[in-house]
């Protein structure tokens, strides 16, 4: 019993650090731009595949894929904000809008290339550590551990840089950040090419677990869309909280009860958080 | 002496609103101008103007000497740093971030530090509290930080919205000798807006009474004090 329980809360931590990285691409998105960006689940599916790419076609080692994914995904987070976002900027609407529409060609873009049926990914290592009665595959460590250090690079990049700075500083009050030098146009681009990187670098960590097809981002998008209610929109302390908090909760409930008792449970913890707390566990009201 | 900051017949309206009506003045070089006004006169509005928060319909504004295009930023790089209405801190960053926010566009790492200091010394409540949220301070506390933050822009030109809104009174006479001491110790042009007629003209060389939107009387900020209309309008004597 105990064991069930310890196995549950390492895949709980592991399905939580994966939520997490996507949930900080989306609320910086809604935070920097003010988009509620539909299509972030696509650019998990993307970073997949392109890790996949770089894997199986190209046979690079994993970790240089990860970094080849990573620079892509930039780029194409910058691409995005520049022809998709950018004509919709102070129209949260349209904004919203254009990204389900860019969900929409992503997605079948991918069904044109790869076609729909999922795609094996090479495992890259076998084998489990023990710890006494734990079993915890080595594949699953490695997923785990590449996700925190990504994360905690990332929240050294926010906390600790001018840019960062300049990034959270925009989130608060654009308008004064504007005033003493920072530049919409740079952190923008920016700022969506940070949070698409962090779906794709996800996409490319949880590819060896749970493989690639076109029509994987779904899951991610919706869990980001919990985790950032439950968290508060635009508190990353909140959404870290709420990603570990759901991932175990998913985890404990599928071991314990069922797979489908799990999905009510979170959505019954989302309407209860609206209910309750609608700006979330460690959200600020708006003003 | 040269005019640091001068603003020719500027006018801007909000949609069908007229804001100001060409207004002008200038600010000498190192010294204080109070421009003071009620509520809704159109003071915030000038200084909006001036940082390029608002496009005007007309008219000019020329820091030492040369135009300012308007558009964010441009008024920062000529020097024209802004503590705004409300102070308009980054409540979630601490106060030493805050700070640094205002640096932002000061490359030169030991200026920056050197401005950090010398705003501690000024403020030295801010430099017990620089790792607190700002959002955590205190209003008066808030203001000064609002104003180092512009300070570490390191202006020729520093420009304050109503540093003595909601602030309490015994603040307010801290704040005003600050101020005082700022511009003389950095040389540094001020332009003091203020519905604080009274805190605002006995600070400054220079006043401006702004009413709805125009220009209507400009003199030395004691001849206004002394002034009948203004002691009526505005300070309730």
């Amino acid at each position: 019993m105990s064991f069930l329980i310890a196995q549950s809360i390492i895949n709980g931590v592991i399905l939580g650090t994966l939520y997490l990285m996507m949930a900080i691409g989306f609320t910086l998105a809604f935070g920097v731009m003010r988009i509620v960006n539909f299509a972030h689940g696509e650019f998990y599916m993307i970073g997949a595949f392109l890790t996949l790419i770089g894997v199986k076609w190209l046979g690079l080692p994993f970790p240089a894929a990860l970094v080849v994914t990573v620079v892509m995904a930039i780029l194409l987070g910058g691409l995005v904000e520049r022809f998709v976002f950018r004509p919709f900027r102070a129209d949260e609407l349209s904004g919203m809008i254009a990204s389900l529409g860019l969900a929409m060609i992503l997605q079948h873009m991918a069904l044109i290339i790869f076609g729909p049926d999922p795609q094996s990914f090479p495992s890259l290592v076998s084998g489990v550590y023990r710890l006494g009665d734990l079993i915890v595959p080595k594949s699953r460590a490695l997923t785990l551990g590449a996700g925190v250090v990504i994360l905690l690079a990332f929240y050294g990049f926010l906390m600790h840089t001018r840019m960062g700075r300049a990034l959270r500083a925009l989130v608060q009050d654009q308008e004064v950040a504007s005033i003493y030098g920072v530049r919409l146009e740079i952190m923008y681009p920016l700022g969506l090419g940070l949070g698409v990187a962090l779906a794709a670098v996800a996409g490319g960590l949880m590819a060896p677990l749970f493989g690639v097809s076109p029509f994987i981002g779904g899951t991610p998008l919706l869990k980001a869309f919990i985790v950032v209610i439950l968290g508060g929109l635009g508190s990353i302390p909140g959404a870290a909280l709420a990603a570990i908090l759901l991932g175990l909760i998913e985890s404990l409930t599928s071991s314990f009860v069922s797979a489908s008792a799990a999905d009510i449970v979170t959505f019954a913890l989302v309407v209860v958080v609206l209910l309750v707390r609608p700006s979330g566990l460690m959200g600020r009201a708006e003003a | 002496m040269s005019n640091d900051l001068s603003i020719r017949n500027l006018t801007v309206n909000y949609g069908p609103v007229r804001a100001l009506h060409d207004v002008s003045f200038d600010v000498p070089e190192g010294r204080i101008a109070a421009l003071v006004g009620s509520n809704g006169a159109g003071k915030s509005t000038v200084l909006k103007a001036i940082c390029g928060m608002v496009d005007p319909v007309s008219g000019t504004i020329q820091v030492g000497g040369e135009t300012v295009p308007s558009k964010p930023g441009a008024a920062l790089r000529r020097g024209v740093a802004l503590s705004p209405e409300g102070r308009r801190l980054f409540p979630a960053l601490s106060v030493e971030e805050n700070l640094f926010m205002g640096a932002y566009t000061v490359s030169n790492r030991k200026a920056r530090d050197e401005m950090l200091e010398r705003v501690y010394g000024y403020f030295p409540r801010l430099k017990e509290r620089k790792r607190q949220a700002a959002g955590s301070l205190s209003g008066g506390e808030q203001q000064m930080c609002a104003i180092g933050r512009a300070l570490m822009a390191q202006p020729r030109v520093l420009l304050l919205d109503e540093p003595s809104l909601g602030i309490a009174p015994i603040i307010v006479a801290e704040l005003g000798r600050i101020i005082a001491q700022i511009s003389q110790s950095l040389g540094m042009t001020v332009l003091l807006v203020e519905q604080n007629a009274q805190m605002a003209l006995s600070l400054a060389s220079t006043g401006i009474v702004l009413e709805t939107g125009r220009v209507t009387l400009t003199g030395s900020g004691q001849d206004l004090l002394a002034s009948p209309d203004i002691r009526a309008a505005y300070l309730g004597l």
